[in-house]
């Protein structure tokens, strides 16, 4: 936990620190909550450059009455996680078993998902990217379907929620606005990555000049840097980073790859995927109002607004990470329990 | 009794074809589409569509067909078309070749000359009228297989900008694709002084644009489209009152380019059954297609690819004989 609160610091300042995958304590698993872990394949994953796992661990928290009520199917709300952290660490960070069994408590019984989408470069962007993988459709399709096999969920649109934190809260929106099939609602909380990454010519020589063997110790803004190069401009024939820099030959900004990124940034996205967002049930998003990104997620806000795209949006007090795992339980769950269909 | 015999002989009449169809047949229908409902310009949600059956569909009652749906390019209609490529003859001959196909040429033109079979609250969401409600009709009024292994999707310019686009993000509609002197490849950047030229404009100037004064206006409402303007564009410019342009107008604007969408794309791509393109030598548009393709070749993405002596429209109906149709029969699966 404070792991985590020095990592946000660390993006905060932009400190230069080694950096580290962010871990916390193992998650407190109330009585009645049974947890699971299976290894998940992944064939949207196969062939990745980066040598990234294909088959992904993956937490699955099962509400109190799934072993004593054989023939109910139950909701599942699929739940990404943010960067420089696993599945695990994030479902520990943010109590879901403590959180699955008190809306159980209050009636509200499902099935929570995360799965595991660490690379190399510390975050899959939930993008599609042969560099990376193709993380957008593993978690539309693979893991869904994976999911729907094996547990006793409502197998279909109406029985799926997707939310995520930060990275994750990135994901939701861009998994969300290209695979709107999979999901009935979605919640994306203080989503990292909304608006277009742009980059200075130095900025971008600085990024390329980054020793491919020392990326762990390039820090959390730099790194997250590359991980976002990775999955929006890959380039098969560039090794060994598998991809475009932002920078030309003669030293310049490369506009083609900012577009590429761009292309990915939910913000851009919104104007060519109303179809999509107008499909959902409901969409929620959420931030807290000393978090840096406060000023990001009004923006696609505000671009919802423009569109009339219903949605439920609300600005907290609170920093990046110090209210999310009560916002989880308290907020985005009952806002499922709303509109998805809870079975029984 | 003789009002009994006549029924009866209207009842035969109604049952057995009264002449054989021995040419491909084209008809002009309509259709409602959803995805275009409540579009900002008034395009109308009853679309027409050319329908074109091949020779011996109505002798052949139990046969079901493979079906190529064709886009039309920018400015144009399905009738310029149709006088241009003579679909029912090209249909004809590719039927006497033992490739039997139905083809369909949707209505891709808007207020703005033009939909760029994109999704816009502006324009209507012309990608859905091609992807979901036209091939959902076809299907429920023809005796076409319906399924994707049997669905083709083709274009010109503008079409062959949707033709990428549909494949794209629809991956499960089509099984093979070709795709004629593509348009629109690469993103479109507005500058501010085509966008200052744009906010001058009125209604009658832009009835009056030619081509290249048009053009951006019509990309623009596609692909950057607002329902808060004031303006009766319904669009975004990005104008800003210094002179200078928002930046996130053009990255908007990106966000449709099949070039820069690529390698999100990729799995749709690699899924595919066939896929082909082609352009003239003398054609505007060669530089933007050898990008394409080269970046199609850097991703290791399978496709036929020829280049023709020609420009940008002076052998597409040559072309659709002798190349496009084969292909389609060559990729698309046919009843058993």
């Amino acid at each position: 936990m404070r792991t985590l609160a020095l990592a946000a610091a660390m993006l905060a300042l932009a400190a230069p620190a080694a950096a580290q995958n962010i871990t916390a304590p193992d998650a407190a698993v109330p009585e009645g909550i049974k947890v699971e872990n299976p290894m998940v394949p992944g064939p949207s994953l196969e062939g990745n450059l980066e040598g990234n796992a294909t088959a992904r661990e993956v937490m699955v928290v099962l509400p109190p009455s799934y072993a004593s009520s054989p023939n109910r199917r139950y909701p599942v709300v699929y739940y990404l996680h943010g960067f420089a952290i696993s599945g695990r660490d994030f479902y520990d960070y943010m109590q879901v078993p403590t959180a699955v069994a008190d809306n159980a408590a209050a009636g509200r019984e499902f099935i929570v998902v995360v799965p595991d989408t660490l690379t190399k470069m510390g975050g899959s962007m939930y993008s599609n990217s042969p560099t990376t993988g193709n993380f957008r459709d593993f978690v539309a399709t693979d893991l869904v379907e994976y999911i729907d096999a094996n547990y006793r969920t409502i197998a279909s649109r109406e029985g799926r929620g997707l939310a995520g934190h930060s990275m994750g809260g990135y994901g939701t929106w861009a998994v969300g606005m290209t695979h709107p099939e999979a999901f009935d609602s979605i919640w994306a909380q203080s989503a990292c990555c909304v608006s277009p990454r742009s980059e200075t010519a130095e900025s971008a020589a600085a990024m390329a000049a980054v020793p491919y063997e020392n990326v762990d110790e390039a820090g959390f803004g730099m790194r997250a840097g590359l991980a976002s190069a990775v999955a929006w401009a890959p380039n098969p024939k560039n090794p060994p980073y598998y991809v475009d820099f932002p920078v030309t030959e003669n030293g310049e900004v490369d506009q083609l790859v900012l577009a590429k990124w761009a292309n990915n940034s939910p913000l851009a996205m919104v104007a060519s995927h109303l179809p999509a967002l107008e499909s959902f049930d409901a969409i929620g998003l959420d931030v807290g109002d000393m978090d840096g990104l406060v000023r990001d997620d009004t923006m696609i806000h505000e671009e919802l607004e423009k569109f009339g795209i219903d949605h439920q949006w609300e600005v907290y007090p609170g920093t990046h990470t110090d209210k999310i795992g009560q916002r989880f339980s308290e907020v985005v769950l009952p806002f499922f329990a709303e509109h998805l269909e809870m079975g029984e | 009794m003789l009002r009994a015999f006549a029924a009866t002989c209207l009842l035969g009449a109604l049952a057995t074809p009264v002449l054989a169809q021995d040419a491909a047949r084209i008809e002009w229908k309509t259709l409602h589409s959803p995805a275009i409902e409540g579009n900002l310009e008034g395009n109308p949600a009853e679309r027409g569509a050319y329908v074109v059956t091949p020779p011996g569909y109505d002798e052949h009652p139990d046969k079901r067909y493979p079906v190529v749906y064709f886009l039309h390019g920018y400015t144009a209609t399905p009738q310029s078309y149709q006088q241009d490529m003579r679909f029912d003859e090209a249909i004809a001959q590719a039927a006497a070749a033992g490739n039997e196909l139905i083809m369909v040429v949707p209505d891709g033109y808007s207020k703005h000359k033009g939909g760029f079979y994109s999704s816009s609250p502006t324009t209507g969401d012309y990608e859905n009228f091609v992807a979901r409600d036209l091939v959902d009709w076809v299907d429920a009024n023809y005796r076409t297989l319906a399924d994707e292994e049997s669905r083709g999707l083709a274009g010109h310019s503008m079409g062959g900008y949707g033709t990428i686009r549909i494949a794209m993000k629809h991956p499960d509609v089509f099984s093979s694709i070709y795709m004629m002197s593509a348009c629109c490849l690469e993103p479109m950047v507005l500058t501010p002084e085509v966008a200052a030229r744009i906010e001058g404009m009125n209604e009658a100037d832009v009835a009056a644009a030619d081509f290249g004064g048009l053009a951006p206006v019509s990309t623009l409402v596609a692909w950057s489209p607002d329902p808060t303007d004031e303006g009766f564009l319904k669009a975004d410019t990005g104008l800003k009152e210094d002179g200078t342009l928002d930046p996130l107008v053009n990255y908007r604007i990106a966000a449709n380019s099949p070039l820069v969408l690529l390698p999100q794309y990729l799995p749709a791509l690699n899924g595919l059954e066939g896929f082909a393109m082609d352009i003239g030598d003398m054609d505007f548009l060669l530089e933007p297609n050898r990008l394409f393709r080269a970046e199609l070749d850097r991703f290791g993405v399978d496709y036929n690819f020829a280049l023709y002596e020609g420009d940008h429209g002076n052998r597409i109906a040559e072309r659709i004989r002798s190349d496009v149709l084969p292909f389609f029969g060559a990729h698309l699966d046919e009843q058993n």
